[in-house]
Parts: structure tokens; sequence; C-alpha cells
């Protein structure tokens, strides 16, 4: 499964005066846990919302698995099964759990049905359960998503992915504002869907990315720096260059270089 | 033929420099506040209504210029604490009170100045000779109060405390707050300077137009289609827009009755809303 | 579920058996108890909730304000209008006319309209209002502009020799209940449905909607077309109702009531525009027989509504209910579990 799961061609997108994303060539390989990181501004959150369809580059093509998806639509690139979280958490606030994982489950189905009761759907209900246990909120089912924690919020995008099946996850930044027990669930849950579903994740806990990454993507101002193993990339001057002004990554990078 | 157009265009465009400061005072409101207000017809309406009662009262079709905004940014700041205010301007919310505010300045005004229409003497009676024809010479009177009101608002919106208060309170509500400006004070403020803007726009085009407790409803939309043509948050975009719109169907009703004016404006209105939906004037949006 | 929910859902079903059985029983009771007058006001509220329910529709279920229902109200009307007074049509194609006409309207101008974020779709919608209202009043010969133009209605049924119309004042008015309630059923039936779900999705988060896979420009089309469809046919039974048809109630204003109504109700709740028709039309018929300055009374409550009662009507119903019920169930617990807990 080690064949392209996602690749770039001289992808570009400006914002009036600004090039977020510059020519950029990316070719991300299938049965590895890829990791996107880079300084704020990188680039990054415009790289998923160009794959997710929210954004039309200026040039460049995007190819999902050898299939050119570039000016697909949102929704069309979601039911080819590109799921994604967001940057700031965003679900279905004023309705509950349970509803948000069930809408989204029977989203992914071609025909809406008009008339038949949503809650009838038997298939959907078992799924929503099994999901719901899958990220650990069986009891907040019945709980207005509005009304949960941060934390809660993250887990339940993190959920809504899962459920459709997807057939490649991008997370973007799915453990920001987590508690460190909430995280340390988080990433436990990361990892174990990476044995079966291709994930790519936007991440600026280091920690986090040198512990589940098995490839890392450095961007900055919107083209890649260098890309490879966490090694490599722990090892690699211009990393640290790129992170000047974070001390704590820098720091961090020195550890892992010396682990 | 060319006489019509010309006299016509021209009554277009004063015509459209009033709707600029009634629609000014709707962007204010609707930019600052995020409220739709369906009231602000209304109070366009309530500005000819007591530009009458001066007129009945003092004799004096004038000194309406000074005692009707006055009255007006009364009116408006009392509805801003009264009403707007314990809503928090939900648009949802904001739509059903200023209904109701409509509702009430319609019958008030029905109840004491009574539902037949009338009319005001222009105070200065007569036509001058402009390009060839004969024009109202009270019309470039209202062009020349117009224009004084629309200079006076942007100068003050740019030049004075209170105005650039509003505009930081507009741009950004939190960072203005932190750096400690009264923000509940200008949100009174701001529904007040909309309503005096509206009441003023009533007393300049009272002479030229009937005084009806229900002239603010065919206003209404006119004043939105502004707002929104002409960029929301972008002020001098929506004066531009109204005086545009206003010119381009007098010169419309040159070669056809009013009614298919209206009906060819609006739906040249409605391409730009389907094909520039941030509005024609994007120069200046801040 | 809380304990406290299902208690309050139980008591509403209660209130709806004890709604229809007043429906139903109108004809004869109202008149015994009033007068005859009022059940044609009863009537007139059915038709108008179903108006301020095409509001609801978009704006409490899909999240879209539409100014420009009265449209497709109009497009119902003058289609049945129309049909039998200039096509010379019966009753039930009269009554296709109608529905088929707001529909079509609704398709065409939701093609269009639907793409735009919020703004520029309530102020489009304005648009294209004032557009057929100028259009309806200038062709007078076919309108009969604001006047308006009067026929009179064909039966409804006829059976050989025997016949239902309109003439017959308890026919028309469970004629009008039942389609009314019809389209009610139609409403909550899609509500509760997968379109449904996906409705109120795209109301709370429409990037959220379209990265889940839902095609938000199709959905938002479909409810804009279901929308006109109810909006079309109470004004076809408008039209039934009055043997009238006028341009009047193609402005703009009338579709912003019904959105009051719908509001002051209870905004994306299946009853809300019930219950706000109703508080309005009541207190201009109970108001106005007394006073002429009833519009007062209905300015204040609009703003008293939203000031007090920001969930409408029904919102306060439900906010209310479920402290009682929560506060009688906190207190039958045994005090050391309270305590606890």
């Amino acid at each position: 499964m080690s064949e392209t799961i996602l690749r770039t061609e001289n992808l570009t997108k400006r914002f009036g005066g600004l090039t977020a994303t510059d020519n950029l060539s990316l070719n991300l390989a299938g049965g590895r846990l890829q990791a996107i990181i880079g300084p704020n501004g990188a680039g990054k959150t415009t790289l998923f919302n160009l794959i997710s369809g929210l954004l039309k580059p200026e040039s460049g093509r995007i190819f999902f698995r050898d299939r050119d998806i570039t000016g697909l639509r949102p929704h069309e690139i979601s039911r080819l099964g590109i799921k994604r979280t967001m940057q700031i958490k965003s679900v279905f606030n004023q309705l509950s759990v349970m509803e948000n994982l069930w809408i989204t489950r029977q989203a992914s189905q071609r025909f809406l049905h008009p008339f038949r009761p949503a809650s009838r759907d038997n298939a959907t209900r078992e799924r929503v359960e099994q999901t719901l246990e899958q990220v650990g909120m069986t009891a907040l089912a019945n709980r207005i998503a509005g009304t949960l924690s941060y934390g809660d919020v993250a887990m339940l995008e993190i959920g809504m992915a899962l459920i459709s099946d997807p057939k490649l996850l991008l997370l973007d930044e799915p453990i920001c504002g987590m508690s460190p027990a909430e995280t340390e669930r988080a990433v436990e849950k990361i990892r174990e869907l990476a044995r079966r579903i291709d994930i790519i994740i936007i991440e600026h806990d280091m920690e986090v990315v040198f512990n589940i990454a098995d490839d890392i993507t450095v961007l900055a101002q919107g083209a890649i720096l260098v890309s490879g193993d966490p090694d490599e990339i722990s090892n690699n001057e211009r990393v640290r260059e790129a992170y000047l002004g974070r001390p704590e990554d820098e720091d961090y990078i020195e550890e892992a270089a010396h682990a | 033929m060319m006489d019509t157009l010309l006299l016509l265009a021209l009554n277009g465009l004063i015509w459209g420099l009033i709707i600029a400061l009634i629609a000014l005072g709707l962007s204010v409101i609707f930019g600052l506040l995020d409220i739709i207000n369906i009231a602000h017809g209304d109070f366009f309406m309530v500005g000819t209504v007591l530009a009458w009662f001066v007129l009945e009262a003092t004799g004096n079709f004038w000194v309406g210029f000074l005692i009707v905004p006055l009255i007006c940014f009364i009116l408006g700041a009392l509805i801003q604490r009264a009403v707007i205010q314990p809503i928090r301007g939900a648009a949802a919310l904001s739509i059903v009170a200023t209904f109701g505010v409509s509702l009430i300045l319609q019958e008030v005004v029905r109840m004491t100045f009574g539902a037949t229409p009338r009319r005001i003497l222009p105070p200065v009676e007569g036509t001058l000779s402009l390009f060839g024809i004969q024009y109202d010479i009270y019309r470039l009177y209202a062009a020349a109060f117009s224009i004084a009101a629309l200079a006076a608002f942007f100068l003050f919106l740019n030049y004075t405390k209170i105005g650039t208060w509003m505009r930081a309170v507009r741009h950004d509500r939190e960072t203005a707050t932190a750096m400690g400006i009264p923000a509940k004070l200008i949100y009174v403020l701001t529904f007040g300077v909309g309503f005096a803007l509206a009441g003023f726009g009533g007393v300049v085009a009272a002479p030229i137009t009937t005084v009806d407790f229900r002239g603010g409803v065919d206003l209404l939309p006119v004043c939105f289609i502004a707002v929104i043509v002409g960029g929301l948050g972008n002020l001098p975009g929506t004066a531009a827009a109204a005086i545009l719109l206003a010119l381009m169907e007098g010169v419309i009703q040159s070669v056809a009755n009013p009614t298919v004016a209206r009906i060819s404006s609006l739906v040249l209105m409605s391409a730009v809303l389907l094909l520039r939906p941030q509005g024609l004037f994007k120069g200046f949006a801040k | 579920m809380t304990a406290s929910t299902n208690g309050r859902i139980a008591i509403e079903r209660g209130v709806m058996v004890i709604f229809a059985a007043f429906l139903l029983t109108v004809p004869w009771t109202i008149p015994a108890l009033i007068n005859s007058f009022w059940v044609s006001v009863i009537a007139e509220i059915l038709i108008w909730s179903l108006f301020a329910a095409s509001a609801n529709l978009l704006f409490g279920y899909v999240g879209l304000l539409s100014f420009g229902q009265a449209l497709f109200f109009g497009f119902g009307m003058y289609g049945v209008g129309i049909g039998i007074d200039q096509l010379g049509l019966s009753f039930w194609p009269a009554f296709g006319l109608g529905i088929a006409a707001s529909m079509a309207m609704a398709l065409v101008a939701g093609v269009f309209a639907v793409r735009l974020t919020w703004h520029y779709f309530a102020i489009i919608t304005v648009v294209f209002s004032l557009i057929f209202y100028f259009l309806a009043v200038s062709m007078k010969w076919l309108t009969g502009g604001d006047d308006g133009i009067n026929f009179s209605l064909p039966p409804t049924f006829s059976f050989g020799s025997s016949q239902w119309s309109f003439a017959d004042a308890n026919f028309q008015y469970f004629f009008i209940l039942a389609t009314v309630a019809f389209c009610f059923f139609l409403m909550r039936l899609v509500i509760g449905s997968s379109l449904g779900k996906a409705f109120m999705a795209v109301r709370e988060n429409d990037v959220r909607a379209s990265l889940i896979g839902l095609n938000v420009y199709l959905i938002r089309l479909t409810a804009f077309v279901m929308a006109g469809f109810l909006a079309g046919v109470s004004g076809a039974l408008f039209a039934f109702f009055g043997r009238y048809a006028s341009a009047t109630y193609m402005f703009y204003h009338v579709s912003g009531e019904g959105l009051v109504w719908a509001i002051v109700g209870g905004a994306g709740t299946l009853f809300g525009p019930i219950i706000g028709t109703t508080v309005f039309i009541i207190i201009r018929e109970v108001v106005s027989t007394h006073w002429e300055h009833h519009s007062l009374i209905v300015g204040a409550l609009a703003i008293l509504v939203v000031i007090f009662a920001p969930k409408g009507l029904v919102g306060l119903w439900r906010e209310t209910i479920d402290r009682l019920m929560a506060s009688r169930a906190e207190r039958s617990i045994p005090a050391k579990v309270r305590i606890e807990s």
C-alpha cells in the first residue's frame, strides 16, 4: 500500500498579493501516517482547503490516487472518500452529538429520502452507536454539540470524519485545545486509525508529530522546505531555521536529534 | 424629448442624493449594529411628517432642517435603548423588532397626522433656466442641502472623535472596546444618527413628494438595494449606488412609463446582485 | 431524552389532540359560542398559517431568510384567479395551475437566488417579488392591479346532480382545514426525514455540510421549491376563499408579515407559524372592532415577544414546561440522591 495517495502538481494559490501556496508539488505515499508541519503562515490549512475543494487554485492540479480532483466541489470530493476536520472546530452546534453523527452518515448516501423518518434507519443507528464507542462519546450522545467542551468537539469531528468510512482523512490540528488526558486519548485513537486508514495530519505539537508520524513534510511560505522521516527532519538545519522564534520547538528538535 | 430626458435625469439625480442620505443611515445601522432595520423607510416618513408639523407650527419650513434631525436623533437613540439593546442583535429578532417599530411609527403618525396624504408647498417657488429647461428652484435647494448633509456626514465620520469611534467599533468591536471606546454608547448614537439622516432626507424630500403615513414602505427596498449594491460596509459605495440607481430609473422613465421604469431598474439590480454579489464599488471598502 | 422532555412531549401530544378536536368541530361550536363570522376568521388563520409555514420552512429549518414568499403566494392566487376568470377552468385544474405556477416560479427564482449568501439572498427575494408586483400592477387587464379581480367559484366536486362547493360555508371550512392539515403533515414528514436533517445541517453550518458530502445548493433549492409549493397552496386557497385575487398580496410587506408571524410563533418549530399567525390575526380582529389603532398592539407585541421570548412563543412554552417538569422531578427525588447529583 505504498502507492501515492495524494499528489499535487505545481499547485498555486494567491490571495490578492499574498502567495499562500507556491508552485507546490507534493507526493504523499499511502500506508504511512503523513504529517505536515511548518511555521504559521506556511500554507498548511490552505493546502487542506485546496484539497477538500473549499478553495480553487490559481493553477496546478491535485490528484487523489491518480484521480484528478482539481476544481471539484467540496461535496463531490467528500463523496470520493476524503474527509477532514477543521482548524477551528466546526460541527452542527444546535444538533446533538448523535444527530451530528447521524446526518454525517446519511449525507454520504446518494439520495436523501424526503419522507421516510430519518430515525428509522437501523443501519445508520448501528453505525452511529459504533462510532460513538470508537471515539468514547457514548455517554454524551444526547448532548447538544454547542455545549460540549473544546476537546469533545474535536473528538466529535473525528467521529464525523470516521463514520463515513473515509479513504483519506485530513486532520487539521486535531489536538489543539485539548487537555493532556484528552491529547493522549486522541493520539492513541489516531495511531490506531492510521493502521487502516490513510491519514494526513497538520500539527503544531512537535511531540505528537515525532511520536506518530511516519513521514513529515515541512512547509514554509507555501512551498516544501524538506520532507522525510522523523529522524531526517529532526537533524535538518533548515527546519530549525524555519522554526526560529519558536524556542520550545527548537528545543524539542534538539532533543529528538540527540535521542 | 431631450428636455424630458434632462428633466427626468436631473430629478433622478436629486432624488438619488436624497436616497443616498437615507441609505447611508441604513448602512450605518446595518454595518455597525448588524440590524436589518425594517423601520428605516418609516424613519424617512417620520421626517416628512415632522417637517409638515414644524411648518404648521412655525410657518417656517427651513427651521425644520434644524429641528427635525434633532428630534429624529433623540427618537433613534430611544428606540435603540428600548428595543434594540435588549435583543443583542440576532438578525431574525431584529427583523421582528424593527417590524414592530415600523407598525408603531406608522400608526402613531396615522393617529396624529391622519391617514390622508398631504402636500407641502415648496418654500421657494418658481423655476430657473438650467441647460435649456425650466427647473424647479426648490429641487436645486434640495440638491444643495443633500450634498451639504452628505459632506457633513463624511466629515463627521472621518474627522471627529465620535465619528472615529463609530468607525472603530464597526471595524473591530472587541479591539475598540479593549481600547476604552464605550461601545454601548456608540450603538445608541449610531441608531440616532441613522434616524437623523433618514429624517433629514425626509425634510428635504417633503416638498417634492407626498407626506403620507405609508410613505416609507416604497422606499425601504431601494435603500437596502443601495446598501448591498454599493457593497456591505462601504459607505461611499452606498451613496454612489443610491445616486446611480435613482439616476438610472429617472433616465429610463424618459422612454417608458414609471412602472416599466421601476421594473427595468429592478431587473438591472437583480443582474448586479447575481453577477457581482460583493457590490459594485469595492474600492473604498473598509 | 430526559424524563422532563418526554413529559413535555406527552403534554404537547395531548394539546394537539384537543386542538385537532376543536378544529374539527368549529363550524358548530363557534357559531354557538360566539358567532359564525369567526368560522371564516379561523379559515383565514389556517390559510395564512400555511403561508407563514412556508417562510418558516426556509428560515427556521434551512436558514434562508426569504422576503419573497408573497411572490409565490401571488402566483398561486392568480393561477386560480386567472384560471377561473380568464381561462374558464374549473376548480381542480385552476388549483393545479396555481400550484404548478408557484412551484415553477420558485424553481426559476431559486436557481439564481439560492447561490447567494444570506444578505444578498434576502435582498434578491425582495427584488424578485417587487418585479412581479409591479408587473402585476401594470398588467391591470389581466390581474386587476391593486384592485384585483373578483370571480365566482366553480364547484369543487360534482357527482351527477349533487355538488360540493365553497358556497357552502362548512364545506369551504373543511376543505381548507383538510388541505392545510395535509400540507402540515407533509412538512412534518420532510422535517423528520433525512432530507429534513440535511436542511438543518445546512442551516447550522453550510461549510461543514458540504464537507460531509451534502450538495448545499441542491438542498437549498429543494427547500425553496417546497416552500414555494406551500406558499402557492395558501395563495390558491386564499383565492378560493375570497373569490378574489389582488396584486396587493404580492407586495414584499406581506412576506415580511408571514416571516414575523413565524418568528414570533417560534422559528424552526412545526407549530410556531400556526401560533404566531393565530395570535396576530386574532388580535387584529378582536381589537379592530373596538379600536382602530390595533397596529400599535401588534407592533408592541412583536417587540415584547422578541425581547422576552427570543425563541418565540413555542420556545417560551417549552422552556416553561421543561422547567416546571424538571423542578417536579427534582422534588420527587429523595434528598440524599439530590445532594449527590
